[in-house]
């Protein structure tokens, strides 16, 4: 008894390991508690942290001004989802394709693309603004 | 009351159709005291007939092709089906493969999907799309 009390009394005070994400209990109606969340009302609890954001990959990002219209990035995406936009001379990605491989930053000669943090990325349409990079 | 309970208590039906196994780990992961999705009631079933959600891993492959089929009329309404990982959205790094008959909305083209990418995509993420599926029964339950 006496070697489990210590034990006890730090399991009584330590926080539990859940991460409550995204919020401790289920919010009575989705659909407002998320308004209310982009409107800034409510915070949801965050995920777990990135344990290095510098090498994390997570959505693409693409500078639109630097890009110069080479196609190296279509051509090393193993999954084909970037396409060209003839007219422009510019590109779009498709998140809802794209494995997050980071092969198209690392082939980009004026740097345009990177990857960011964001990685909470669901919808019922495939084709979404933020599900589209241009 | 009961209608209340199902929005909030989703049981997902998991099947692999044809997934490397990244996605399935993911989805496990979700459920672990980590994040513990049990807490909303959402938990794992073995039986599609149980089930008010199927989340799907993996691009289609022409073996599951009909067993996809079969699972999802298996499944009472209302249903959605979540689709996990880039495979199951657009073929991901298999995409054109010969012996593909996915992606999903292809097999199943009435069926509601939440799409939630990544290659496999974080745990969070699931999750993110399971409150995306209870977003979307609320709205029919207005209508």
């Amino acid at each position: 008894m006496l070697p489990m009390l210590g034990q006890l009394l730090k399991q009584m005070f330590t926080k539990p390991f859940t991460n409550l994400f995204p919020a401790k209990y289920a919010p009575k109606n989705v659909g407002k508690y998320l308004q209310d969340v982009q409107a800034g009302k409510a915070t949801l609890i965050s995920p777990v942290p990135v344990a290095d954001p510098e090498t994390f990959r997570g959505k693409i990002v693409y500078d639109r001004e630097k890009c110069t219209g080479c196609k190296m990035c279509i051509k090393v995406c193993p999954s084909k989802a970037i396409e060209f936009k003839e007219e422009e001379k510019k590109i779009r990605i498709y998140i809802g394709r794209c494995i997050f491989c980071s092969q198209c930053n690392d082939a980009c000669p004026v740097d345009a693309l990177h990857m960011s943090e964001e990685f909470l990325l669901a919808d019922t349409n495939k084709v979404a603004d933020y599900l589209v990079v241009e | 009351m009961i209608s209340k309970a199902f929005k909030r208590a989703l049981w997902v039906f998991h099947v692999n159709s044809g997934s490397c196994n990244g996605c399935d780990i993911e989805v496990i992961a979700a459920l672990t005291p980590r994040y513990d999705a049990e807490r909303f009631g959402i938990k794992l079933v073995g039986n599609p007939r149980h089930a008010d959600v199927i989340a799907f891993t993996g691009a289609v492959t022409s073996d599951m092709a009909e067993k996809v089929k079969r699972i999802y009329e298996q499944t009472p309404d209302p249903k959605v089906i979540l689709v996990v990982g880039a495979c199951g959205i657009g073929g991901g790094v298999f995409h054109e493969s010969y012996h593909l008959e996915g992606p999903i909305e292809r097999l199943i083209p009435d069926a509601t999907c939440v799409y939630v990418p990544g290659c496999p995509p974080r745990p969070e993420a699931i999750i993110y799309g399971v409150v995306k599926a209870w977003q979307f029964l609320e709205g029919v339950e207005k209508k």
